[in-house]
């Protein structure tokens, strides 16, 4: 097969993580011809989902020094003798049973409902191949509880955690946020300019419960985060309010592994072309025209630039990758938090999780099997939190503890891995591009940004990722741009057209 | 640019956007004209259903062509029933006698369900259109097999698309009556929707006709039961303070805390005069013509009926009734309005004479719990004052709280919050003074039957400052007024007529 591929590339993108399929469609979309490859046999590399037995069989996988994923390992929790009485409960062959119903993402991620990637997806037209779940809940903890944070106004309507002044308070509180900036010169930026967030939102009368809220949930913020950077998150949380169900927050149908894949489809609509299970094997560099000259399966390809994801030989070869995510995925039988966050079934919950002193987070997201990510009656607990050293379980003792010490969750299989990171990003060695491994954040917008950063660089005064117009308003050759397509007008106004034109002639119509 | 997209340029769509337009409006036209024709010519068939679809479809609004279909479907019907007919005539013994399916009956069952499905899809076009929500009313009125739990199912899905249409509000109360939804399944629905969002006049609005039914109130002096009338304050006050900005539950409160006062009831009696030369009455509120509702005067033995009762004033509030009596001292009279009847009191003073009084809005009474919640939300709204102290809203709701907790002790602190309001919502100063005038009168007219002189002088001291002077037809008893001569300024020629003054006139 190999034969059939053209040798003379713009640009070659090796790994398909989120990032690096950003690169390749905003390349494609502007003309540039592009090739995709992965050694990986699935899309996505770090950025993907998997069944059951596939993140199984990937955590399995031996690392090597230049793996992104690492430290990885797996339990079965589950006993292997039936109960006698009762439900049937789950076991390690009911679940890998419906291994195919699993959506495991290696980096999942919430999406603002206003934000930088939801921004992307409609600005490109890209959205049409994604769908999305509403996040249903945004929790916090609350003296060892966990709680709905109320976000929209019916929310804190119908809370009855607050008291009606505590909710008068809290709504103030969130439209004086969201209306801040709009008058730079308002008393409270300049009385509150270098001083934390938390100082401002104490002097705003507001109680503890409603603190709480703002700083865990709302501005997921910590008692360091200054002022201005308070106000821009809670405006983000509040910008991207009302648009889509009850909370700010999104998630892809099916998994984030879906998204990397929406913009190679969009690459590949424009020309780009795809190979997976390719490894390129040695990377060159023509002094006469600066190409780079790949070889890949016996053949040598040509490619004006290269743009590759951390991790993939032989461009990673003498990167230092440390660790950067500790990350935990566990399944479980039942949800958390009570029943009121987990009705009919329950959705898609958000939970930002803090140490004593707010000095380390991690966040949560728990799916149910509405998210199409997991199978009727079980429940996926996605744990993330920045690293410290190469021991996932260790980095998140401290926050599964706060989750499951004291709940009944029924856990059925965790497992623990790490998300590795370069460590000196400047290693941009011989004009390859190296794009960031996931970072720790909620939504996209460092990944986003750093695309954004590599194909300005690449590709300095093409527009990035245009609107891609829907198939009715191509042209097809030869056709008469302007010409009414009678195929666009409603079948009977077709018919009555046609009516028409013998009604014309008996009477007398004017236009 | 070979294998390269080609997409069409603004210019270009635009004009093409041109052409489809004009071809639509031809279309339009011709089948106006065509359906125009056939209706001169009285063709109501199966082909003016069709010319008319197409254009409903587009735009439900045009009444005209509903119109023509209901004549249209009427058509059809009685042309069924005809073809019916005929059938019936028959022989009977060419068909089986028995097993024959109605036939009729389904045909029309399927003429109506064709207009159902039309009227729906219109509704889809534009679910605000007067016409269509009309001729789906009127489908399932022609309709003997209305499914009506199939229309609820439909209010069910267009409030889940809109919870505001208050087409849709309206045409769910009509569905409900038809199928006996009962109130309370009503009441659960409603307050869902106003869970999902409160800033919802509609819903509001179908709760104060639920509730009244479902927890009526025994003295008819609230809008419900006392209890319910506690948790619909506790609601309706969470969603005033989640966004003070929303009037909807303001308004919605205010009607919680008024009197329930229903508008069919029949007017009372808020102040009564007779002499042997006639009799002067006021009512609580106007009436077109006293002499359609029974007075009845009864003394002693005596029993007189009061007839031929001439307006005083313009507004029919006030009433004078020139019958001369025969007036017995030492009997005690009793006047009976409507099922309303009052006891006279003799009048003070050497004239002959007896008088009846009821000053305006007698505070209704109170159970504790009900107090104790008034309380509890007084004290919230002074708390967010504290916080707000310009809160318009809250301002007025503290106001009509104290009032609603005891009228005569709150007097000068609601008053206050009026002045208040008067400068923080300038726009709307005159409402608040004409308020303001109101719970003056009404304080004042509280204490005059204490007053020295009652109920033959009126004295109004002149450090009380009014706009105007509400609750006029009360002092149709008076014989004087003391009003400050800068009230009596403003007031010009609507200072209100006294018993003196008709007498003066020779009325008695």
């Amino acid at each position: 097969m190999s034969d059939d591929l053209p040798e003379q590339f713009d640009l070659v993108v090796i790994g398909t993580g989120f990032t690096e399929s950003c690169i390749a469609a905003a390349a494609s979309r502007v003309g540039k011809t592009v090739l995709h490859l992965d050694s990986n046999e699935y899309y996505g590399d770090v950025w993907s989902s998997f069944s059951m037995d596939a993140l199984c069989a990937r955590l399995d996988q031996q690392p090597e020094a230049h793996s992104t994923l690492r430290n990885a390992s797996y339990t079965w929790h589950t006993t292997e003798q039936e109960p006698e009485t009762g439900e049937p409960t789950w076991t390690k062959d009911s679940v890998l049973a419906k291994s195919r119903r699993f959506s495991l993402d290696l980096c999942p991620r919430i999406l603002y409902a206003a934000g930088e990637l939801v921004q992307l997806l409609i600005k490109s037209n890209i959205c049409r191949y994604a769908e999305f779940r509403a996040v249903d809940h945004v929790c916090m903890r609350h003296n060892g509880e966990i709680v709905s944070v109320p976000c929209s106004r019916s929310d804190v309507f119908n809370t009855k955690t607050l008291t009606i002044v505590e909710k008068r308070l809290l709504m103030k509180f969130l439209t004086a946020c969201n209306d801040y900036g709009e008058d730079k010169s308002n008393e409270d930026s300049l009385e509150f300019r270098g001083r934390t967030f938390q100082e401002y939102l104490q002097a705003q009368r507001v109680t503890e419960k409603i603190a709480s809220c703002v700083m865990q949930a709302i501005a997921m913020c910590g008692p360091t985060t200054s002022f201005e950077e308070g106000m821009q998150r809670t405006q983000r949380f509040l910008g991207s309010l009302g648009r889509y169900g009850n909370t700010p927050f999104l998630f892809p149908m099916y998994g984030c592994g879906e998204l990397p894949q929406c913009f190679c489809r969009l690459c590949a609509v424009y020309g780009g072309i795809y190979c997976l299970k390719r490894a390129v094997d040695d990377i060159a560099l023509d002094s006469t025209t600066n190409d780079f000259l790949l070889s890949s399966a016996g053949k040598t390809l040509r490619a004006k630039h290269v743009v590759s994801a951390p991790g993939y030989p032989p461009v990673s070869k003498g990167i230092e990758l440390k660790p950067h995510i500790s990350r935990g995925l566990f399944i479980s039988s039942s949800p958390l938090g009570n029943e009121e966050l987990n009705k009919g079934g329950g959705g898609v919950n958000l939970l930002r999780l803090l140490d004593a002193d707010a000095a380390r987070e991690a966040f949560l997201i728990q799916l149910s099997h509405y998210t199409g990510a997991c199978p009727e009656g079980l429940y996926i607990f996605h744990l993330t939190t920045p690293a410290l050293s190469e021991d996932p379980a260790a980095d998140l003792a401290l926050f599964t503890s706060q989750l499951f010490d004291h709940s009944n969750a029924q856990i059925i299989f965790s497992s623990y891995f790490t998300i590795a990171a370069q460590s000196n990003k400047s290693a941009a060695a011989e004009h390859i591009y190296y794009t960031d491994p996931p970072t720790y954040e909620l939504d996209y917008d460092a990944a986003i940004a750093n695309a954004r950063h590599i194909f300005g660089q690449l590709f300095a005064d093409a527009d990035f990722l245009p609107r891609a117009p829907d198939p009715e308003e191509i042209v097809v050759d030869g056709e008469d741009p302007s010409a009414l397509n009678e195929h666009s007008l409603p079948e009977d106004l077709r018919a009555q057209l046609q009516d028409m034109q013998q009604a014309t002639q008996e009477m007398d119509i004017q236009d | 640019m070979h294998g390269r997209v080609k997409v069409r340029t603004t210019e270009e769509e635009r004009e093409r956007k041109k052409k489809e337009q004009a071809l639509k409006v031809r279309a339009y036209r011709a089948a106006m004209g065509r359906i125009q024709k056939k209706r001169e010519a009285g063709e109501l068939d199966s082909e003016m259903l069709t010319l008319t679809v197409q254009i409903l479809q587009r735009n439900p609004d045009v009444s005209t062509l509903w119109n023509i279909r209901r004549e249209c479907v009427l058509e059809k019907l009685s042309k069924l029933k005809e073809e019916v007919e005929d059938e019936e005539e028959k022989p009977a013994q060419e068909e089986p006698v028995g097993d024959k399916p109605p036939v009729k009956e389904d045909k029309a069952h399927s003429i109506f369900t064709c207009e159902l499905d039309l009227t729906e899809q219109c509704l889809m076009v534009n679910p605000k259109s007067y016409s269509a929500w009309h001729h789906r009313c009127w489908t399932l009125e022609q309709d003997p097999r209305a499914d009506w739990q199939r229309e609820l199912q439909l209010c069910n899905k267009y409030l889940k698309y809109d919870e505001r249409n208050f087409h849709t509000w309206d045409y769910r109360r009509y569905v409900t009556a038809k199928a006996a939804v009962p109130a309370a399944q009503e009441l659960d629905f409603c307050t869902e929707k106003i869970k999902v969002n409160f800033s919802n006049y509609s819903s509001w609005h179908h709760r104060s006709l639920l509730l009244p039914e479902l927890y009526p109130n025994e003295q008819r002096d609230r809008p419900m039961s006392e209890e319910k009338l506690q948790q619909e304050l506790e609601m309706v006050l969470t969603a005033a303070f989640t966004d003070p900005n929303d009037s909807s539950a303001w308004f919605y409160q205010r009607w919680l805390l008024g009197s329930g006062a229903q508008l069919d009831r029949a007017p009372r009696v808020a102040a009564f005069r007779l002499e042997s030369q006639g009799a002067v009455l006021a009512l609580d509120r106007p009436y077109p013509d006293l002499k359609q509702l029974k007075t009845e005067l009864t003394g002693g033995e005596q029993k007189v009926e009061l007839q031929s009762w001439l307006p005083v004033d313009s507004s029919g509030t006030s009433w004078k009734c020139q019958q001369s009596l025969d007036y017995q001292r030492n009997t005690i009279y009793s006047l009976k309005l409507c099922d309303q009847e009052v006891n006279l009191s003799p009048l003070p003073g050497p004239e002959d004479g007896a008088f009846y009084f009821a000053p305006p809005h007698a505070a209704a009474s109170c159970s504790k719990e009900l107090l104790a919640e008034l309380q509890t939300q007084l004290q919230s709204c002074l708390d967010l004052l504290e916080f707000e102290p310009d809160s318009k809203w809250t301002l007025l709701t503290s106001a009509l709280l104290m009032r609603a907790i005891e009228v005569s002790a709150n007097h000068e602190k609601s008053l206050a919050h009026l002045a208040k309001l008067e400068k923080v919502d300038a726009l709307r100063e005159g409402y608040y003074k004409d308020l303001a005038a109101r719970w003056t009168l009404e304080y004042e007219l509280a204490k005059w039957p204490q007053a020295a002189g009652f109920p033959r002088n009126f004295t109004l001291a002149e450090d009380v400052l009014l706009a105007s002077l509400p609750y006029g037809q009360y002092f149709v008893i008076a014989d004087e007024l003391n009003l400050s001569i800068k009230l009596r300024e403003q007031l010009g020629d609507s200072v209100p007529i006294t018993f003196a003054d008709l007498k003066v006139k020779g009325d008695f």
